[in-house]
C-alpha cells in the first residue's frame, strides 16, 4: 500500500526560547506512506515507511507578531500483525523516528529561531478493520506512535546560537529524552473508500510534540485533516484474479 | 501502550498564562527579567524590591500610555542600553550611558576629514589624510564588511604610515563584522574574552566561561600602527571590537571610554503584544572582567571646544600624532 495525502489544519506552537506565549494558526502538511509485508516471523511482520512534512504560520495572542514553523519527520518501523479475525487485525511494533525543523519568530533579534532536531525510538500500535457499509468496502485504521527514548538538540537555557555554532561551545546541547522530558505522540485515524477505480483516503492526524529540556519548554500541537489517494502495491492475486484477503496483506 | 497514552495525555507542557491587564503585563515583564536578565547580580539589583515599588503604581483601569511609562521606568532600573520595551507608539530605552557624557564626536567635522571624494567599501568610509595616515570611519557594525572590502581597503592604504579606525558613535550590530575586521590586525590567535550564558532561572545560574579567540585572517593583514577612536557612544558589538583590538600589540585606543553593552540581547514579549529586549548572555574581557559599563582607552582625549570651533577633531589629531611618532 502506498498513500500520498495533503492536509490543512490547526497548529499551536510554543517555545520559551523565543517567547513565553503560544502562537496559533494554520498548518499545511503532506504525508507519504508505504506498508509492505516482510518475511520476518513467518511473514507476520509488516514494514511501514512514513514521511511527513509540515509548515505552520501562527500568530501571538495580540496578533501583532507571527512565527513560521516547519518539521520534516521520517519514521521507519516494523509491526507484528495479530490477525484477530479475517477483517480485523492489531499491529504492535517499534519505529525509528527522525525529526528536523525550525521555529522562526519574525520579530526577535538574537534569538529569532529555534532549531528542531531529534531522533526517537517509538512504540507503535495500529488497528486495521476492513468493513462493508451498504456494500461499500471501507478500511478503517487507527495508529498511535509514542517516543520512548531518544536524543534531542536544544540550546542551553540562555545560550545563543552564536555561542554554539560560531564559538563552538556545544556542551549540553544534545540531551537524552524519554517520557519524563518529551511526552509526545502522533496518532492518525483514517478511512479508505473506493472512488471509481481508485481508492481515496481521508485522515485525521493529531501530532503532539512536546519537550522540556535545558529548562526550555516547547510544544507543537497540530490537528490536521488530510486527503489523498491510496495505491495497492501487491501483485499476487488468487486463482480467480481477485486480490488476496486483508488478513494476509500488509494493510 | 494504554498506560503510556494515559500518562501522555496528562503531561501538557504549556504556557504560564498572564492576563492581558496592567497587572498581567507587569507580572509577565517582571518575570522575564527575573528569570532571563543576566546582570541582576553583577549590578546588585534587588529585583524583588523593584516589584514592590512599581507594582504600587498600577491601577486596573490605567491607560496603555501610563502602563508603558511605569514598565519603562521599571526597566530603567537596569541601566542597560540593551533593554527596551517596544509598543506600536514608542520605545522605552535607557540611553544615559552616552547622553550623560561629552559627545566627543562631530559628524560635520568628520565629514571635513573625509572630504568629498572618500571611498566606500561595505560599511566603511575611507580616505588617506594629507599626512599619509589612513582614515576609516565605520559607523555601524550592522552594515556588513566583507573580506573583499577589507582587501581593497588595506591594499589602498598599503602606502600609509598607519591607520585610524574611527568607531565613535558606532552603536553596534553584528559580532561577526567585529571579528572579521579585527582579524586583519593580528598575526596570531589571541584570547580576547569569555562568554557565559544562563543555565536556569536563578540570578546566578551561569555556565562556565567559554573562551573567545580572535583568529588571524588568512588574507591581507595590516602590519603597521593602528589607532582605534572611541567615545561613549561606541556600544555593544563596537565595545566587543574595541575589546578585541586592545589586546593587539600595534593597536592603541584613543578617545573616551566606550559605552559598554556586553550582554548579548534576546527578545521576548508581553501578553498585550509589546516586545521586550534584554541582555541575556554576558561577555567578559580576557581577564574575566565585566565590560558592561565600557572600556577605558589607552589614551584618554576629549574634543576641545576651541578645536571644534575651528573644524578640528582633537581625537583624530591625537591619533595622527601617535602614528607619526
Amino acid at each position: 500500500m502506498r498513500a500520498t495525502l495533503y492536509g490543512v489544519g490547526y497548529s499551536n506552537v510554543y517555545d520559551t526560547y523565543l517567547s513565553p506565549q503560544e502562537y496559533k494558526g494554520m498548518d499545511f502538511r503532506v504525508t507519504r506512506e508505504t506498508m509492505r509485508m516482510t518475511t520476518l516471523f513467518d511473514g507476520n511482520v509488516s514494514a511501514q515507511n512514513f514521511f511527513q512534512a509540515n509548515l505552520s504560520y501562527t500568530h501571538n495572542r495580540a496578533d501583532n507578531n507571527n512565527t513560521f514553523a516547519g518539521l520534516v519527520n521520517w519514521n521507519y518501523g516494523l509491526h507484528y500483525q495479530f490477525r484477530i479475525t479475517e477483517n480485523f487485525k492489531l499491529l504492535a511494533g517499534g519505529l525509528a523516528d527522525f525529526n528536523g525543523g525550525f521555529v522562526y519568530n519574525l520579530r526577535n533579534t538574537n534569538n529569532p529561531a529555534s532549531a528542531k532536531a531529534y531522533i526517537n525510538l517509538d512504540a507503535s500500535g495500529m488497528a486495521i478493520w476492513h468493513v462493508k457499509v451498504k456494500n461499500v468496502p471501507l478500511t478503517l485504521r487507527y495508529q498511535l506512535n509514542v517516543p520512548v527514548a531518544g536524543v534531542l538538540f536544544s540550546p542551553n537555557y540562555g545560550q545563543s546560537y552564536y555561542e554554539i555554532f560560531t564559538l563552538g561551545n556545544s556542551d549540553g546541547v544534545v540531551r537524552f529524552t524519554s517520557l519524563h522530558n518529551q511526552p509526545a505522540f502522533r496518532q492518525m485515524l483514517s478511512v479508505d473508500f473506493p472512488v471509481g477505480s481508485s481508492k481515496l483516503r481521508m485522515s485525521y492526524v493529531c501530532d503532539i510534540q512536546q519537550s522540556d529540556v535545558n529548562e526550555i519548554q516547547t510544544h507543537i500541537y497540530s490537528h490536521v485533516f488530510m486527503v489523498g489517494f491510496v495505491k495497492d502495491l501487491y501483485r499476487i492475486k488468487n486463482k480467480k484474479g481477485a486480490p488476496l484477503p486483508p488478513s494476509v496483506r500488509a494493510y | 501502550m494504554i498506560l503510556l497514552t494515559v500518562v501522555l495525555f496528562s503531561s501538557c507542557i504549556g504556557e504560564e498564562e498572564y492576563d492581558n491587564s496592567p497587572q498581567g503585563n507587569f507580572d509577565a515583564l517582571w518575570t522575564i527579567i527575573d528569570e532571563k536578565y543576566c546582570f541582576l547580580d553583577y549590578k546588585g539589583i534587588n529585583w524583588d524590591s523593584i516589584y514592590t515599588v512599581y507594582q504600587k503604581k498600577l491601577t486596573p483601569t490605567m491607560s496603555d500610555e501610563n502602563l508603558f511609562e511605569v514598565l519603562g521606568d521599571m526597566l530603567d532600573e537596569l541601566k542597560d542600553g540593551h533593554v527596551n520595551l517596544y509598543s506600536s507608539s514608542d520605545v522605552a530605552r535607557y540611553w544615559n550611558w552616552y547622553e550623560d557624557y561629552p559627545r566627543n564626536f562631530n559628524e560635520a567635522i568628520v565629514e571635513k576629514y573625509l572630504g568629498t571624494d572618500y571611498r566606500i567599501a561595505g560599511g566603511a568610509k575611507y580616505t588617506i589624510l594629507d599626512d599619509n595616515v589612513g582614515y576609516i570611519y565605520y559607523e555601524s557594525f550592522s552594515n556588513p564588511i566583507g573580506n573583499g572590502n577589507l582587501n581593497e581597503i588595506l591594499q589602498y592604504m598599503a602606502i600609509c604610515d598607519g591607520i585610524i579606525i574611527d568607531v565613535r558613535n558606532n552603536g553596534g550590530g553584528n559580532l561577526s563584522n567585529s571579528s572579521t575586521l579585527a582579524s586583519r590586525f593580528t598575526n596570531e590567535k589571541v584570547l580576547t574574552g569569555y562568554i557565559r550564558h544562563k543555565t536556569g532561572k536563578g540570578h546566578s545560574d551561569f555556565s562556565d566561561p567559554e573562551p573567545i579567540y580572535l583568529e588571524p585572517s588568512k588574507q591581507i593583514r595590516w602590519q603597521k600602527k593602528v589607532v582605534v577612536l572611541t567615545n561613549r557612544h561606541a556600544y555593544s558589538a563596537t565595545n566587543d571590537f574595541v575589546n578585541s583590538m586592545r589586546y593587539l600589540p600595534l593597536v592603541t585606543t584613543v578617545g573616551d571610554q566606550t559605552g559598554g553593552g556586553s550582554g548579548m540581547p534576546f527578545s521576548s514579549e508581553l501578553p498585550n503584544g509589546w516586545s521586550v529586549r534584554y541582555s541575556a548572555s554576558p561577555h567578559f574581557d580576557a581577564e574575566m572582567n565585566q565590560i558592561e559599563f565600557g572600556i577605558e582607552p589607552d589614551v584618554t582625549v576629549n574634543m576641545e571646544k576651541n578645536d571644534e570651533d575651528k573644524g578640528i577633531d582633537t581625537i583624530i589629531e591625537t591619533a595622527r600624532k601617535l602614528i607619526k611618532n
